[in-house]
């Protein structure tokens, strides 16, 4: 049994082959280029590409949470005007109503007045066409009685003459 | 005691002898005769079988890096992530954030390269790793690149003064230092490569025609365990020699 190092067509164990030395080099080149080119650079690129991406998203989210907030709080203020502007409405309407409460009543008392005013003096009026008949009455009645007593018929003229006179001394008593 | 006439007899009534040979001279090229010798001037089986190698690194690369989507669909997508973050990631937990771009792809295709050829070994294919020639190609990549961080970080000027830091008569081993790493790093790698082929061959051999199961399981180590253990200790290598080099580091 031996150990042979160099048999046939191949080289020795240890050898320096400078060949093998510059096709190795080329080769590691190669390969390198090959590894760059197809799996380094891609790799890299979409890597590079999905960080640009997540991290404009998150940007984006953060804008988007902001101007949430900032809504918020615009609604909350715009929803706190407009409670007090219907405050301010129902107040408003409270006091209008108020004042035309007053209004209605005191306009209500203002015709209730009038038409105690109007009722009176009509009132007054059918009193003195009351009175005036009963005087244009008791006138007749009396000019019949007068006739009774005299049995005669004075003339109208100082007949009534006399009567008014008589009349107005009763009307005075 | 045996005598050598026994020895003898015992190497002749042996049925084969054991015997590890070199890389096949694969492809001769007999007009680098003139250049390299008649034994070198060819392509031998070690880079006919990178070349295998470099076939299926290219289709994988390939397969695993087209039609990536920012929101990943399959497994196919999550694998080619993880090898280029790993990578990444190793040489930015190595050597720092400021050599993750230019060191990334080159750790990432050395130790593919690395561990394949490793491998090749269990395709019936014989090992480009178990070749001093090979390792020694990437040992000399190292050094200048490790030449390179030396003169760019320190100026050539810095670079030839450490030579003799911290005394002057450390001049012959800084010089021996120097070269000392990558030929250790090319040895290692080859050693051990090499080493699994002549103990796989040993085993096979002693074993005779009882060579079932024995054999796989323990090619599963020194083919497979030691492929990914010498391959990841050879880009380790690599970077922090570079960033020992590295005088602002």
């Amino acid at each position: 049994m031996g150990i042979t190092l160099l048999a046939g067509d191949t080289l020795q164990l240890v050898n320096i082959n400078f060949p093998t030395i510059i096709f190795t080099l080329i080769n590691t080149l190669i390969i390198l280029l090959i590894y760059k080119i197809f799996l380094h650079k891609p790799v890299m690129k979409i890597l590079e590409e999905r960080k640009q991406k997540i991290g404009e998203e998150m940007k984006a989210a953060e804008d988007a949470q902001a101007a949430a907030e900032a809504m918020k709080t615009e609604y909350a203020e715009k929803l706190r005007e407009s409670k007090e502007e219907a405050a301010q409405i129902v107040s408003a309407a409270v006091k209008r109503a108020g004042e035309r409460e007053n209004q209605i009543i005191a306009e209500a008392q203002q015709e209730a007045a009038d038409m105690k005013k109007k009722a009176e003096e009509s009132i007054e009026l059918e009193k003195k066409k009351a009175i005036n008949e009963i005087k244009d009455q008791i006138s007749d009645i009396v000019i019949m009685a007068s006739e009774k007593v005299c049995e005669k018929e004075i003339s109208k003229t100082d007949n009534e003459a006399l009567i008014n006179k008589f009349i107005a001394e009763v009307g005075n008593e | 005691m045996m005598t050598p006439e026994l020895i003898l007899m015992a190497e002749e009534s042996a049925a084969k002898t054991f015997t590890v040979e070199g890389p096949l001279r694969s492809i001769p090229l007999p007009f680098l005769k003139d250049i390299f010798g008649e034994e070198n001037a060819c392509i031998s089986e070690s880079i006919v079988s990178q070349w295998v190698v470099m076939i299926i690194l290219a289709v994988l690369f390939f397969i695993l890096g087209r039609n990536l989507k920012l929101k990943p669909e399959g497994k196919r997508q999550v694998i080619a992530e993880w090898i280029v973050g790993f990578f990444s990631g190793y040489v930015e937990e190595s050597m720092g954030t400021r050599y993750k771009r230019s060191y990334g792809p080159y750790i990432g295709a050395l130790f593919c390269f690395c561990i394949l050829s490793c491998l090749m070994g269990l395709f019936g294919l014989r090992n480009p790793t178990a070749d001093i020639s090979v390792t020694g190609a990437w040992a000399i990549i190292t050094f200048i690149l490790v030449l390179y961080t030396k003169i760019k970080t320190g100026g050539f000027k810095g670079y030839m003064k450490s030579f003799i830091e911290p005394m002057p008569f450390m001049l012959p081993f800084n010089i021996i230092g120097d070269f000392a790493n990558p030929i250790s790093q090319a040895m290692r790698l080859f050693g051990n490569n090499l080493s699994g082929i002549v103990i796989g061959g040993l085993i096979y051999y002693a074993l005779g025609s009882f060579a079932i199961a024995v054999p796989a399981v323990l090619s599963l180590y020194f083919d497979l365990f030691s492929a990914v253990i010498q391959s990841y200790i050879f880009v380790t290598l690599t970077m922090s020699y570079v960033i020992m080099a590295d005088a602002d580091a």
